[in-house]
């Protein structure tokens, strides 16, 4: 019974990824942690955490999982759903600190957008360690005793997890399209619309390198391909005589509206591409103060795209592979000297301090100022 | 988002506590509703709240009113009270919508440290949404508010979270002669309680 609940709720957080599902923040143990065991923490999206488990298995770990309200780590760190008081929160709240005999806490390198080392280190006497972006290298971080490698830092978006994307999106997006159709036409436009709509989505996703995401031709594109895969879809039914033209018709603007909705921010629902809402309306580049750069390389530790680099013989960082930047403000909230900020293309400057107190929404907007 | 109609329970609760001059603390301000209620009436507020852009906001509100006293803003979780407030330091402590927002062991947390922030004889006031009791009731209650917590969701990806047991968590805080009533029209539940000793 428990097996047969386990599997449709997982079938329900896969299908509505798109939606958060927290499930309870706190403690748990992975396999027998003794004091000495490590503390790795993560969010309480219910989808993440089962991974995670599932990842640890036979690794002996305490795992703290803060209240994101059942956003992923990167999402809600980016949109203010996860930052140091949510960590602090969860240090305090679990009694960790009684349990174990060091004070090592892991945190996820994607959190940097959110989390603000040093008020955690302050605040609950732990030291806190950056690691791996990616979950798949978490077991391969603790098996070489908790020392982060350069490559455990960058983010890569592999076939597999464009899928996992597509998805997110392909679910919802039949399931409307599907139930608009048989509302305005019969079942079986619904469901070979869905099954289209569906379609065309992870086709889009499994070429999404080679497709324009950024820019105003990008609507163009996925409008394109709507109508083409109605005109392959759809088109080849009615030769078979499943569809009639209005049925095709009613498919090709389903189709269409659907893509045009997807094209506005696709990028910005991935964790690869920078929003490009936010992009395309106010462009923003890093900037980097040399003079007040003391070489913590906080900066380089949390980048997920190896932008920043440091320069060994000046002892400072600089912007080596800028047009690699998502803008996702981790290097600006980390620096301890605020030797990074923000500029939009007609002059205004985005200091730190307002990067670290501004979150972005779901469009990527960073949507309050602060004064 | 409630319509407007909070602001009526904002100013019953102020009015309970804010007397002029008297120091203030909302709990879990949000964009400082409550606490400008508070400072409206002549207390010295501090907002504290962990969320920085609703922060942002309290301050923008603020500085539309001329108060005697500005109140004052702490960016922090509950769960830092300890690291920031001194104890005895306020007359009373209010809050709205905050405590249900909480797991139950940051509830706690938050309810012990209250107490030490408390003035001998000081306040504590707490209002939140409470769901009807018994299975009819609270299934139409449910329906009632489905539209609305749907809007609000999809507006500001944020929600509330009914409880009924408000007032046994502030028992077991051991603060003194808890009183809880209904308000709202049986939507909230009001609960006021002090910390022992003279005032």
């Amino acid at each position: 019974m428990t097996g047969l609940v386990d599997r449709l709720s997982w079938t329900r957080d896969t299908l509505l990824r798109l939606l958060p599902h927290s499930t309870r923040p706190g403690l748990r143990k992975v396999g027998s942690p003794t004091p000495d065991s490590p503390i790795l923490l993560t969010c309480n999206f219910t989808l993440t955490v089962r991974r995670m488990m599932d990842t640890l298995r036979g690794h002996d770990v305490w795992l703290l999982v803060a209240d994101s309200h059942g956003i992923n780590v990167w999402c809600a760190a980016g949109g203010g759903h996860l930052t140091h008081h949510d960590v602090i929160a969860v240090v305090r709240s679990s009694g960790i600190a009684e349990k174990v005999a060091h004070r090592r806490l892991i945190l996820p390198q994607l959190a940097a957008t959110g989390v603000e080392r040093r008020i955690v280190e302050q605040r609950t006497g732990f030291e806190v360690k950056w690691g791996p972006a990616r979950l798949e290298d978490v077991v391969a971080f603790l098996d070489a005793g908790s020392h982060m490698k350069k490559r455990w830092r960058r983010m890569v978006f592999p076939l597999w997890e464009r899928m996992e994307m597509a998805l997110m999106w392909a679910a919802p997006v039949a399931l409307i399209a599907g139930l608009a159709l048989w509302a305005l036409a019969n079942a079986r436009v619904a469901w070979i619309g869905a099954g289209v709509l569906g379609l065309t989505i992870f086709a889009i996703f499994a070429a999404l390198r080679w497709l324009p995401v950024e820019g105003a031709k990008r609507a163009l594109t996925y409008v394109g391909g709507a109508l083409l895969s109605t005109a392959l879809g759809a088109g080849a039914l009615s030769l078979l005589g499943a569809l009639d033209a209005v049925q095709v018709g009613l498919l090709a603007l389903a189709n269409a509206i659907a893509m045009g909705v997807l094209s506005l921010d696709v990028a910005g629902t991935t964790p690869w591409y920078p929003s490009t809402l936010n992009m395309t309306k106010n462009h923003f580049d890093l900037e980097l103060d040399a003079d007040k750069c003391t070489g913590a390389a906080d900066c380089v530790m949390v980048c997920p795209r190896d932008v920043l680099k440091m320069k060994g013989k000046e002892r400072k960082v600089e912007i080596a592979r800028p047009d690699a930047c998502l803008r996702c403000g981790a290097c600006v909230v980390q620096c301890p000297d605020d030797a990074l900020h923000f500029r939009f293309t007609d002059g205004r400057l985005v200091p730190a301090e307002q990067i670290r107190k501004t979150r972005m929404n779901m469009l990527g907007r960073r949507t309050i100022e602060t004064e | 988002m409630s319509g407007g109609t909070i602001d009526a329970l904002w100013a019953q609760m102020a009015e309970q506590v804010a007397k002029p001059g008297a120091c203030v603390l909302d709990l879990g301000c949000g964009t400082g509703g409550l606490t400008l209620a508070c400072a409206s009436r002549g207390a010295q507020v501090t907002g504290l709240d962990k969320d920085a852009g609703m922060l942002a906001v309290a301050r923008r509100k603020a500085k539309e009113n001329s108060f005697e006293e500005a109140p004052e803003w702490l960016e922090l979780s509950v769960m830092e009270m300890e690291d920031v407030l001194a104890p005895e330091s306020f007359d009373a402590i209010v809050s709205c919508l905050a405590m249900s927002e909480l797991l139950p062991e940051e509830r706690a947390y938050a309810l012990r440290q209250a107490k030490v922030a408390l003035r001998p004889g000081g306040v504590l006031l707490l209002a939140d949404e409470a769901a009807p009791e018994g299975g009819g009731a609270h299934l139409m209650w449910r329906l009632r508010r489905a539209p609305r917590a749907a809007l609000t969701w999809l507006l500001t990806q944020q929600t509330t979270h009914p409880m009924q047991s408000l007032g046994d968590d502030v028992r077991r805080a051991d603060f003194s002669d808890v009183r809880e009533e209904r308000a709202k029209e049986g939507d909230f539940i009001l609960v006021r309680a002090t910390r022992e000793g003279a005032s």
